[in-house]
């Protein structure tokens, strides 16, 4: 077993450094979908904010600083997809279609008009590892969980945060009634629009903390298509986590996995390229099974329109 | 003027409108972006004019970008039709591309008679990937947006694992064996550069899929079940068959690009292989209002931008990257209801045709 998976702990450790983007991502997505709107732009919220955030330490040499960018940056973008979809009722799919194409037009741009020349940027200082004391003791999990970059333990705190803000609190039964039945929000006096635009705002702002980790966390550099369909794979989690907020970590962690083992199994084994896929091919037998019908937000895709 | 002519002029016109608003918001941003980099965005957008269309080897240059994006624009719009949305033109170029590249080696001693049946052998291919995401939304509901963009990774892993494991050869970049050239597309020559005949193959493809649409009772079921599923049904159209057959074909048509690619620019596969065709092919389509004349406007525009980015770059310091954002920008545009309506008002909106509007929530 250890010739595919490695040593125990490592893979552990891998696993997490696999699914920390997915997770970021896969819950931004979530408070976009569940307000109503498609987001198949998180691939481009990553990238602009992964670039983002190197130009940041680039420039001052902090982290903090380029933590700024990089939420900027997703920030940006979301409003730009909640532009097109919410106030000018643009297709959400064509626009989520469209932010990926402008984070890779735009940063390949920027790579040559900042850094002098397009593939990989300057080195920059990224965050490094903060063992947490005591706990990074445990022998085996405690280095694998808690000898890691500080957004990994932000991703920690994410994951209850979101699910507490959709089902305990007052805005989040907003978002998710917009998603569902934005008439019947709209009759309460609740901005339909409004509610979209947090919602698309949030997905921006957590699937750049994902993307500045692939940067800044995993590397200390910005390559050019760098998220390389990661985005793609959290937007799987999130339909295969069945839009629920424990459900798509649980998913993220199963496809983080499956991209930690492609780092370590020997390609006679089982080739890459088959590890890669099984975040696709999971994603698509689990619409099979559930019919894709019961369980995504019943409104979502449409542009609300008041009567 | 007779009646029927003017309306057919009127809606050509209103077909017009949210292109050219796009691509002119689209440009407008761009002089500004030009501008920021410190040049004069009248002698990068000149330069990009002369790099596009300024000379034979220019025109040939925008004719070879603008091939496959005819191909993977055909395969978004003809599943258009049939109110589905195809996001999964990337899978299946590669899937075609992989075709060629493989039977293109094995069938090299035909000469130029492999060719057509290479490309016959992408147009099945093609077809039966295409054809698992309309299975997989007729029989289980599944929808096509997300199983098209899964499928995307699942064929590009596929045909890279094919290109690197089973059918790599030796060499420094990795990837197949090169196709023997008696057995590739020829090149059209005329000045044209490395323009070649898959230009021309990309055309007819847009004949075959306007005839199939138009002209045949196929095509008339698909783009009923496209406007109105419910009398589709009524009327005894299957809306399950259709729908496979509308992403099955559009499957084939991308397929058939990316064995054009092959073919005919490249001769084998490599890893990285070409990226954002099929992506691009959205854009292509949603500018030609899913029509096959239009689709090829779509791509001469697009394979033109691409084109004239390289002139743009060696006569201004102009990133040729630019253009990939004026691209996304036209298909961040290109469906935005609400902002024609606020530039042109209501009545120029309603012209405009119906609006695009499709819920992922069934």
């Amino acid at each position: 077993m250890d010739e595919i998976f490695g040593a125990p702990g490592q893979l552990l450790a891998s696993t997490i450094r696999n699914a920390t983007p997915l997770v970021f991502a896969a819950l931004g997505g979530m408070f976009s979908e569940r307000s109503g709107v498609v987001n198949i732009g998180l691939e481009g919220l990553m990238l602009i904010s992964a670039f983002a955030g190197v130009v940041g330490a680039f420039l001052s040499g902090s982290a903090v600083v380029a933590l700024g960018f990089a939420l900027a940056a997703g920030l940006i973008f979301a409003l730009i997809h909640a532009l097109m979809c919410v106030t000018f009722e643009a297709d959400q799919i064509i626009s989520g279609t469209a932010i990926n194409l402008l984070a890779l037009g735009g940063t390949g741009f920027l790579m040559v008009s900042i850094f002098g020349s397009g593939g990989t940027s300057p080195r920059v200082e990224g965050f490094g590892e903060v063992p947490i004391p005591l706990l990074s003791g445990i022998p085996v999990v405690g280095p694998a969980l808690f000898s890691q970059s500080v957004l990994v333990y932000l991703m920690y705190v994410m994951v209850p945060v979101t699910f507490f803000v959709l089902f305990r609190t007052p805005f989040g039964l907003r978002l998710r009634a917009t998603g569902e039945s934005p008439e019947a929000v709209d009759t309460a006096g609740v901005s339909v629009g409004r509610m979209r635009y947090y919602g698309v705002a949030l997905s921006g702002l957590l699937a750049s903390l994902g993307g500045i980790y692939l940067s800044m966390g995993i590397l200390s550099a910005f390559t050019e298509g760098m998220t390389n369909g990661r985005g793609f794979i959290a937007l799987a989690a999130l339909i295969f986590g069945r839009w629920n907020p424990i459900g798509a970590t649980g998913a993220a962690l199963l496809f983080g996995f499956a991209l930690a083992v492609t780092f370590s199994a020997p390609q006679e084994v089982i080739p890459n390229e088959f590890l890669q896929m099984i975040p696709y091919v999971l994603t698509i037998v689990a619409l099979a099974v559930f019919g894709g019908r019961a369980i995504a937000p019943a409104a979502i895709g449409k542009p609300y329109r008041k009567e | 003027m007779s009646a029927r002519l003017r309306r057919a002029l009127v809606d050509a016109g209103g077909a017009l409108v949210f292109p050219l608003i796009a691509i002119a918001i689209s440009f407008v941003l761009g002089a500004f972006i030009v501008l920021a980099t410190g040049n004069n965005p009248l002698t990068a957008y000149s330069a990009l004019v002369r790099g596009a269309v300024g000379s034979p080897t220019a025109i040939g240059r925008t004719l070879l970008g603008a091939t496959p994006l005819i191909f993977t624009g055909l395969a978004v719009a003809v599943a258009f039709r049939a109110g589905l949305f195809n996001i999964g033109g990337e899978g299946q170029l590669y899937i075609g591309a992989i075709t060629a590249a493989w039977l293109g080696v094995t069938l090299a001693s035909l000469g130029a008679l492999s060719i057509p049946l290479v490309l016959l052998a992408c147009v099945v291919t093609g077809f039966l990937w295409g054809a698992i995401p309309g299975v997989l939304k007729a029989r289980f509901g599944a929808h096509e947006v997300i199983t098209t963009i899964m499928l995307n990774y699942i064929g590009i892993n596929l045909a890279t694992y094919l290109a690197l494991k089973p059918l790599r050869t030796e060499g420094l970049v990795p990837g197949t064996d090169a196709i023997d050239f008696a057995a590739r597309i020829p090149f059209i020559g005329l000045g044209l550069g490395r323009a070649n005949y898959g230009f021309l193959l990309a055309l007819l493809a847009a004949v075959v899929a306007y005839l199939l649409l138009w002209r045949t009772r196929r095509g008339f079921q698909i783009r009923a079940v496209g406007l109105s599923p419910g009398a589709a049904n009524y009327a005894g159209m299957g809306i399950g068959i259709n729908t496979v057959l509308a992403l099955a074909i559009g499957g084939a048509f991308a397929a058939v690009g990316g064995g054009v690619e092959v073919l005919g620019v490249y001769g084998k596969m490599t890893v990285p292989f070409v990226t954002n065709l099929g992506f691009n092919g959205i854009g292509v389509a949603l500018l030609g209002r899913n029509h096959p004349a239009g689709v090829v406007l779509g791509a001469l525009l697009f394979g033109g931008l691409a084109s004239g980015a390289q002139e743009m770059q060696f006569s201004t310091d102009v990133p040729l990257q630019l253009t990939n954002v004026l691209l996304a920008v036209i298909l961040l545009l290109v469906t935005a209801t609400k902002l024609v309506e606020l530039l042109l008002g209501k009545r120029a909106r309603a012209l405009a045709g119906a609006r695009l509007e499709k819920g992922l929530g069934q």
